[in-house]
């Protein structure tokens, strides 16, 4: 799975611009949430700033988190990969081990990002 | 993360560098040197634990370089003696350690295995 990334030509850094862009959509709406209920002085600007650094730790920060270091694997595995075609490789598991790290851990990462897209739709169905 | 595909790869990097050893042995099991040179020196690996988890090879040990001095006139490399030195090398021994490096290798596979499945097994716990 790694090794058709890497030789197939997925674009490089396509997770860790999702990362950023996870991180961004964080930081932009920051402000913007807190803005509406924290305009009465110091008490709403510390309201304000616990609600930034409370997003800084939320879900999105977490999955951006995850999502860099996942890059990091799949871009070992991939890297592996080529050693393997060119000829590189000394160790014939090296490649097999970073390809299951890959693996396991772009399983473990969908499951995730899937199971909380269930619980957002679970509270959108919710009927007020 | 997954730290025990990291012990079970190193488990067969020494394994591998083991069979390298021996094959090594055993290429070199007829190899004639004059009495005057050292024999072939069969190789012989030194694994170590690591403290983080898993093994590493710590060294080669050699055998002794004084080797088999035996009798064979018609070689060209035989002194005034008629004596050659053949290596120290075991051919019977050499191939059942070689079962056992290809066992030990196998079974570090094996538990790469059942490990993966172990994640696997945890991440389908989160789906459905």
């Amino acid at each position: 799975m790694a090794g058709i990334a890497g030789i197939g030509g997925l674009p490089a850094g396509g997770l860790s611009a999702l990362a950023q862009a996870y991180r961004q959509q964080v930081l932009a709406s920051g402000p913007g949430a807190s803005g509406a209920s924290g305009a009465s002085g110091a008490q709403g600007l510390s309201a304000a700033a616990r609600a930034q650094a409370g997003r800084e730790g939320a879900f999105a920060g977490v999955l951006g988190n995850g999502l860099s270091s996942l890059e990091a694997t799949n871009a070992n595995a991939a890297a592996k990969a080529v050693q393997a075609a060119t000829g590189d490789l000394s160790d014939v598991h090296d490649y097999v081990i970073a390809a299951t790290q890959a693996q396991v851990a772009t399983e473990l990462t969908t499951t995730v990002r899937n199971k909380a897209l269930d619980a957002f739709n679970d509270i959108m169905r919710m009927s007020l | 993360m997954f730290e025990a595909l990291n012990m079970s790869g190193s488990g067969m990097g020494v394994h591998q560098a083991w069979m390298d050893a021996i094959s090594d042995n055993i290429a070199n099991v007829s190899t004639v040197r004059r009495t005057s040179e050292a024999a072939y020196q069969s190789r012989y690996v030194v694994a170590a634990s690591k403290e983080s988890g898993g093994v590493e090879v710590a060294g080669i040990a050699l055998s002794s370089p004084v080797g088999k001095l035996t009798y064979d006139p018609a070689n060209p490399l035989a002194d005034a003696q008629g004596l050659v030195r053949l290596p120290d090398v075991d051919l019977g021994e050499q191939l059942t350690t070689s079962i056992m490096a290809q066992r030990g290798y196998e079974a570090n596979i094996s538990q790469l295995e059942r490990v993966k499945s172990a994640y696997q097994a945890a991440i389908q716990m989160g789906r459905s």
